[in-house]
């Protein structure tokens, strides 16, 4: 039997591709989260990697957490990461993959994919794609990730059972899931959680 | 929930105060919001 959802999944995404759409045309905007370098600080990157990161990067970044504190990528290593905005943890894991490893970014935002592709050519980078599309239906073949990441996106899909059955399905057995997300320590009343607005703001 | 979709070994780090300083500070103070990096297997 399926489960119900708070929210309808296909209105919510739209509200989500919304919001980083603008995060994308303006990430020097003002947001309810932070953004950009100051924010990678905030999160612990290392700071070598954020000091001589391009601005163009950079500059759209908004996760939540630091995926790469549950330790660095292996050489060789490929790696999907999920929702990748504006590409900045796509950037970090084609470093640590190196180029004999692969990075496969998902973005549903043409805005964000336009940033993202834009910037991994300024930075010569011939290991690192992204394909537009939705997490709940990856474009990624079985068992094709050693590795799969994402960073502040999956809190923001309706249906998180299907994200997680499909994450299961691009990775090869024995691969990982590192992915930073939020979590909240009170309950949130259910009259909230049926607030699309609420999700995004 | 990632136990319920098949992975194991889980692993959860320390919390970052995600939203300190931001706009949505207050919310996310309300509902003790933080962010989480997280680790998790498929099995072999």
């Amino acid at each position: 039997m399926s489960e119900a959802l708070p929210v309808d999944a296909v209105a919510l995404r739209k509200e989500v591709s919304a919001k980083y759409r603008d995060v994308a045309v303006n990430p020097h905007g003002t947001f309810h989260f932070h953004t950009g370098r100051p924010l990678a600080r905030h999160l612990g990157y290392d700071e070598s990697v954020v000091a001589r990161m391009p601005e163009s990067a950079i500059e759209a970044f908004a996760g939540v957490g630091n995926p790469f504190s549950q330790g660095a990528l292996n050489r060789g290593e490929r790696v999907v990461d999920l929702g990748s905005g504006g590409g900045f943890d796509c950037f970090v894991a084609a470093e640590q993959v190196g180029p004999e490893g692969r990075v496969v970014g998902v973005d549903m935002t043409d805005e964000m994919l336009e940033r993202s592709r834009a910037a991994a050519t300024a930075m010569g980078l011939g290991n690192v794609e992204f394909r537009k599309g939705i997490i709940e239906e990856l474009p990624v073949e079985d068992g094709w990730a050693d590795v799969v990441i994402s960073n502040g996106v999956i809190n923001l899909c309706a249906d998180k059972r299907r994200v997680f059955t499909e994450i299961m399905r691009v990775l090869r057995p024995g691969g990982r899931l590192q992915f930073a997300d939020i979590a909240n320590g009170k309950e949130v009343p259910a009259a909230a959680l049926r607030n699309i607005d609420l999700w995004t703001d | 929930m990632l136990e319920e979709s098949g992975f194991v070994q889980i692993d959860i780090g320390p919390p970052v105060d995600t939203f300190g300083g931001a706009g949505g500070e207050s919310k996310a103070r309300l509902f003790e919001v933080f962010g989480y990096a997280f680790l998790a297997h498929k099995p072999e």
